[in-house]
């Protein structure tokens, strides 16, 4: 709908800035990078900096932050990081962090234009307490155990635990302190198998600082004051996700790119795999698709602005350097096949990209035949590795798929960064997504 | 028959390590843009062309009739020659004057491309070449060496002697302002009022260019007023909203009726303030390229 008064908005905005006055109506564009936990949304945002901030026009500078509480996305350090020799890769998110930039658009003899865009840094594990928002207690407490009653012999001591309170528990302290526990324990042994639909997300990566005692709760579908004690403790945790990360970051998001490791979950198995799609489709149901009147008639009774739907989305497939560029295709259409996009207005448009690139291709002579392959240096090692990790499907894998193995990618040491990452970091892809997200805009 | 089930066998995925140490992959350069070649315009060649054959055939003429007065004595002879070097090394010293002050507006633009860099070693070499020739520089100097930030020594160049300047060019606007409301109340027709305010404006422009250390002859003048008017479109939305303002309240009959000819004088006023915000935004190489 937005796009048949797009030509209407660009002739206002013209005729305000030819008055003087389209300071006054500059656009902000925010942008959520949304991912689950080791998705590479901080090199994406890292990568995203530099490539703009090289760019000649647009010109892209960093944007003043004003009095936000929200902390800058520390782009330098990770820059550095990644420039370094030996080079590093960004260390894992732990809070929230705001990317702002201001983009100039020279339009002689307009007067120049300037749209900021505001990307979003936070712990991938927290994407997945936004559908907590919607959920009580008892019926997000259902859905887990239902997860968990599947999830093989590493769930038996929560499994057990639970089995032995009685039918109305009281809310005793030491109870709810050793469920959780337990709980929090499977949550992290279920990750290293390869999991990631595992809520809630700041039990796997707290916030920083000591944790508040309404943490301390597990899923239990019982009776009594136990049961009451967890209940009260999730609705302050929801209370907490809704105050800290969802209404500031999450309510305003008009473009989303949505960043999914699609090879390492092909490695990790059908479990995993269908894990981390139940995930995605979890988290990206969460997120505001469609305008709803009667939610903006409640935040203008609260006297704020509305909350705005998602205009345009971006499923990429990361990682993609760690396929030759034959398989690539197959990784994007792998990724249309995996997502889509809730019903709504947005425009959707799937890629496999590289946001930092470790490889070049080549062809590998194996068993008499030449494969596209990648070759690179693995991280702390001086020698080139060759990777053929495998066929990437280009739908859904069926039963079939999983008869033969996929290799885990190896861990790839970036590209040299030219003049340290000043003049934009070796990418895949990221061109193309930046154009489809913001081709309206700049 | 064999040979064909082989081909449908998938090749076993693998990963090897090579046997020898390699350098860190660096990425493929991507092909240069090629130069966009400049080419010479009609007015310039043919300015180019009227020049040679000016000064050319002056050269020559002048030639010959030196060697004339040496032919008749060699006394006029070397008059001659003095007279002609003496008026030629004039006009050869007003050329070379325009020269460089056209190569002091180009040495702007080159410091305000540097300054606003995206490499940040350059930028910081720049605000540093620039410092240096601040009367602040003894305190500007130490300053950007403790920030070692790009991003933060433009913000301390565009807050302390940026600022300064911008303030020294708007009270040069608003004496220009004062002068062009008295011109056109003192000027008998509106013809003249209109030749004032051009003269003044003119001046305006290049005292803001003696401000900001540069000294335009008749050339770097016009080129001047050229960037004035390019910087006039990205300083003057605010002061074109209101000018169209002032211009709406004080046109009205009223308003004639009680101000007279000050309504249009006031419009000068403003335009004054403006073209010295537009002349200020060309000259200092602060400003956004």
């Amino acid at each position: 709908m937005s796009g048949w008064f797009d030509p209407l908005f660009r002739v206002s905005d013209n005729l305000l800035e030819l008055v003087g006055v389209g300071g006054v109506f500059s656009r902000t564009v925010r942008i959520g990078v949304t991912g689950l936990s080791r998705a590479g949304k901080t090199a994406f945002l890292t990568s995203v900096a530099a490539n703009l901030l090289a760019r000649g026009n647009p010109r892209f500078a960093l944007a003043p932050l004003g009095a936000t509480d929200v902390p800058r996305f520390d782009h330098p350090r990770h820059l550095a990081a990644l420039a370094a020799d030996p080079p590093r890769w960004p260390e894992r998110t732990d809070a929230v962090s705001i990317l702002a930039l201001t983009a100039t658009i020279e339009r002689a003899p307009f007067p120049d234009r300037r749209i900021r865009l505001e990307f979003l840094d936070y712990p991938g594990e927290w994407l997945l307490d936004l559908p907590l928002l919607s959920q009580d207690f008892t019926g997000w407490s259902r859905g887990v155990l239902e997860r968990v009653a599947k999830s093989g012999p590493r769930a038996e001591p929560f499994l057990a635990f639970l089995r032995g309170l009685p039918a109305r528990a009281a809310g005793d302290e030491a109870l709810a302190a050793a469920g959780h526990r337990l709980y929090r324990e499977l949550l992290q042994a279920l990750r290293g198998q390869g999991l990631s639909y595992l809520q809630p997300g700041r039990f796997l990566m707290p916030a920083p600082g000591s944790p508040p005692p309404w943490m301390g709760f597990f899923p239990y579908t019982g009776e009594g004051g136990l049961a009451g004690l967890l209940a009260n403790r999730y609705a302050a945790y929801v209370e907490a996700v809704r105050r800290d990360l969802a209404s500031p970051l999450f309510a305003h998001v008009d473009r989303l790119v949505v960043l999914a490791d699609i090879l390492s979950a092909l490695h990790d198995g059908p479990a995993a795999f269908a894990d981390a799609y139940a995930a995605l489709a979890a988290s990206a149901g969460a997120l505001r698709w469609q305008f709803s009147l009667s939610e903006a008639l409640q935040s203008l009774l609260r006297l704020e602005m509305p909350p705005r739907a998602i205009e345009r989305v971006a499923f990429a497939a990361t990682k993609s350097d760690h396929v030759a560029e034959r398989q690539r295709g197959n990784l994007t259409a792998l990724m249309r096949d995996l997502a889509r996009a809730p019903a709504g207005g947005a425009r959707v448009a799937h890629f496999a990209i590289a946001s930092v690139r470790c490889t070049e291709d080549f062809v590998w002579t194996l068993e008499g035949r030449p494969v596209s392959a990648v070759r690179g240096r693995v991280l702390g090692e001086r020698r080139l590795t060759r990777s053929y990790p495998g066929e990437v499907p280009d739908h859904a894998p069926d039963p079939s798929f999983w008869e033969h193995k996929f290799l885990a990618l190896p861990a790839f040491e970036p590209m040299a960064l030219p003049d340290g990452g000043r003049l934009g970091v070796p990418n895949i892809g990221l061109d193309a997504l930046l154009e489809f997200l913001l081709e309206d805009v700049l | 028959m064999s040979e064909l089930r082989t081909k449908n066998v998938p090749v076993a995925p693998r990963i090897e390590a090579e046997d020898l140490p390699a350098p860190r992959l660096e990425p493929v350069p991507l092909p240069a843009d090629p130069r966009p070649r400049t080419r010479v315009g009609m007015p310039t060649l043919a300015a180019s062309g009227l020049a040679v054959l000016v000064f050319g055939l002056a050269g020559l003429e002048t030639g010959n009739f030196i060697a004339d007065e040496f032919a008749r004595s060699a006394i006029l002879g070397w008059a001659a020659l003095g007279v002609a070097a003496t008026g030629f090394g004039l006009v050869g010293l007003g050329f070379w004057r325009e020269f460089k002050a056209l190569m002091a507006l180009r040495g702007v633009d080159r410091l305000r491309a540097n300054l606003h860099s995206t490499d940040p070693v350059r930028r910081a070499r720049a605000a540093r070449a620039w410092v240096r020739r601040l009367p602040e520089a003894e305190t500007l100097l130490p300053a950007i060496d403790a920030i070692n930030d790009p991003d933060a020594i433009l913000a301390l160049l565009q807050s302390g002697p940026g600022a300064a300047l911008r303030a020294k060019s708007e009270a040069l606007g608003r004496t220009a302002a004062l002068q062009a409301v008295a011109g056109i109340a003192a000027m008998p027709s509106p013809g003249l009022a209109g030749v004032f305010i051009g003269w003044r404006g003119l001046r305006l422009v290049r005292q803001i260019a003696a401000l900001h250390g540069l000294r335009p002859g008749l050339l770097g003048t016009a080129s001047l007023v050229r960037r004035t008017v390019t910087a006039a479109a990205s300083v003057a939305g605010v002061e074109m909203a209101a000018n169209t303002a002032a211009h709406a309240v004080l046109s009205g009959p009223i308003a004639q009726h009680l101000a007279g000819e000050m309504a249009g004088a006031g419009v000068a006023a403003r335009r004054m303030l403006v073209l010295a915000r537009a002349a200020a935004a060309a000259c200092s190489p602060l400003s956004e390229p």
